[in-house]
């Protein structure tokens, strides 16, 4: 019996746990973009659940707000949707939603630091503290991802988060590649020192 | 230690992230199924009014070039199948409302949140405070409606903060124009004699100069270097001045009274007079194109009806530029406008039962936010 709704078939298709029901395998990105932009909601919807969760998480480690990294994921997700005619279907969707997600959320960050909207600081722009994270995740490694650069963190992120390659996140981030590497080495360095200094396990 | 911090980044899960995803979720199949894959041509069956070309003429005096144009609707009166419940906005950024049911916010997402009971209330320049009053207190609350400042003076109305910087607020206070620092210090009375339209800072740098245009009671608008208290010019609008509006870099002053819209240069200089009976005005983000209420009844932006309903009040632009906020007392109805892009109007009704236990509609305040400021 094929799943009626593609969203729960991509995910049980993900999930592995099929049993013997037989299930549409995951459609291809081409296949979901061709149908969106025929009209297809369900084709949305499966793109949709298959990319935004990485680009929420990603927008949350390099804002640590979960209401702007939120806020952050929203719109660049509308943003690629309304932009997916103009796409070149023989890239990955990914990398092109990450780097809109990284870059929104690097000027976002850079936006927090410059503002100041009030004289003194008591109504001043103090942001609030990192929001907590669930799951496996440890509060040494947001701490220690706080310690970096709004630019340093979005190159850990995109390289450790989602996998890109560096050749992915120079081209998401139009950094040349040298750039990236060295932001990954010392972002990488600077991290592990600060790990060591908050949990020396 | 490199792969520990790896392998914890691949298994990271976001702080409240099946909600997020939810409303995310309705927030992107909304803007989808609103979307015009297909363009069709423009629909022209409107006939351009003599007073929409007047405002035209306004339009290419504050924008020479580039202005946004948006397009004719001609709509029916009444929006039908409105939404029964605010379930998200069209465009991202946060809505602020006041009146007899206090002090407001709605977020794109839908949920709406109560500030208090200020029956009037004013974005900060980024959204991050909202100043709001009382019959007889000044207050700046956080997006979560706490107090961080007030003071107490007699018949507190109109706040407006500084933008860009929100380094001073303007208020009136029984018929005087006053000004205190974004952090409630240093409150001090500027004017004497002001008539009850809320003041108009003009935008610069973020440590200004502080430049302020109220009315009088006399109906002259005046500018006034909020520092040095010094008049830099005054001008006589030809009637009673309802709104006053800076162009985004701060060259122009647009004058909105009962029978006109004037725009006056910087330094004062009458720049052009439109014969149009506005009971609102709304200044885009991109800060030159201006969004009219005409008669109660048209909403014209750059000479062109966009909407059409008896008893419309006031318009709001979205922080984006692309949609407006048309508040429509007499259906009961917020109306959501799309300015660019293909055209499209949607609605949500039962206003008032959402935001008032009196049942009272409230007043738009403005859409917040981008870094240029709140609009609206």
């Amino acid at each position: 019996m094929f799943e009626s709704v593609p969203a729960a078939a991509d995910s049980l298709a993900i999930g592995g746990d099929l049993g013997r029901r037989r299930v549409r395998p995951p459609r291809s990105e081409q296949a979901l973009i061709r149908g969106i932009l025929a009209g297809s909601e369900a084709d949305l919807e499966v793109l949709f659940r298959r990319y935004w969760p990485r680009a929420y998480r990603m927008a949350f480690l390099i804002v640590h707000d979960h209401a702007a990294a939120e806020d952050i994921a929203q719109e660049a997700f509308l943003a690629a949707v309304r932009r997916l005619d103009r796409f070149d279907r023989r890239r990955r969707f990914d990398p092109w939603l990450g780097a809109i997600v990284a870059n929104r959320a690097i000027d976002w960050v850079r936006a927090r630091t410059a503002r100041r909207e009030a004289a003194g600081e008591p109504v001043g722009d103090t942001p609030s503290p990192p929001d907590q994270p669930i799951g496996r995740y440890s509060q040494e490694v947001l701490t220690a991802l706080a310690s970096l650069s709004a630019e340093h963190r979005a190159v850990i992120v995109l390289r450790y988060l989602l996998e890109y390659s560096p050749g992915e996140i120079a081209r998401a981030l139009d950094l040349p590649r040298g750039t990236v590497n060295s932001r990954l080495r010392r972002g990488l360095d600077t991290l592990e020192s600060r790990l060591t200094e908050l949990d020396p396990r | 230690m490199r792969h520990r911090a790896s392998q914890e980044l691949r298994d990271f899960r976001g702080p409240d992230e099946v909600a997020a995803e939810a409303r995310a979720w309705t927030v992107v199949r909304a803007a989808y199924l609103e979307r015009e894959p297909v363009r069709r041509p423009r629909s022209r069956r409107g006939v351009l009014l003599a007073p929409a070309l007047a405002v035209a003429a306004a339009v290419l005096v504050l924008s020479p070039a580039g202005a946004k144009v948006g397009r004719i609707i001609t709509h029916a009166l009444g929006v039908a199948h409105a939404a029964h419940a605010l379930y998200s906005l069209p465009s991202p950024g946060r809505i602020l409302m006041s009146g007899p049911g206090g002090t407001w916010t709605a977020a794109a997402d839908g949920s709406t949140r109560h500030l208090g009971s200020w029956p009037q209330a004013s974005w900060s320049p980024h959204g991050l405070y909202v100043a709001v009053a009382s019959a007889d207190r000044l207050a700046a609350v956080d997006a979560r409606g706490g107090v961080r400042w007030a003071i107490a003076r007699p018949g507190v109305s109109d706040p407006r903060w500084y933008s860009p910087s929100g380094y001073r607020v303007a208020y009136l206070s029984a018929g005087t124009l006053r000004t205190i620092a974004g952090d409630g210090t240093d409150d001090r009375r500027l004017a004497a004699r002001v008539a009850p339209v809320a003041p108009a800072w003009r935008p610069a740098g973020a440590l200004g100069p502080f430049e302020v245009a109220y009315a009088t009671d006399r109906n002259r608008v005046v500018v006034r270097d909020a520092d040095s208290d010094a008049v830099l010019w005054s001008a006589a609008p030809g009637g009673r001045p309802r709104e006053l509006i800076w162009s985004g870099d701060g060259r122009r002053l647009v004058v909105v009274t009962a029978h006109a819209v004037r725009t006056y240069a910087g330094h004062g200089g009458l720049v052009a007079t439109i014969h149009v009976a506005a009971s609102d005005a709304a200044l885009a983000p991109d800060g030159r194109t201006l969004a009219l209420v005409v008669n109660h009844r048209q909403v014209i932006v750059a000479g062109r009806q966009l909407f059409a309903g008896a008893g419309v009040r006031t318009v709001s632009w979205s922080p984006d530029g692309r949609w407006l906020l048309v508040d429509w007392p007499a259906a009961n109805q917020w109306v959501f406008v799309r300015v660019a892009g293909a055209p499209h109007v949607t609605a949500v009704s039962r206003i008032s039962q959402q935001f008032s236990a009196r049942q009272a509609f409230p007043q738009l305040e403005g859409w917040c936010c981008t870094a240029g400021g709140p609009a609206g």
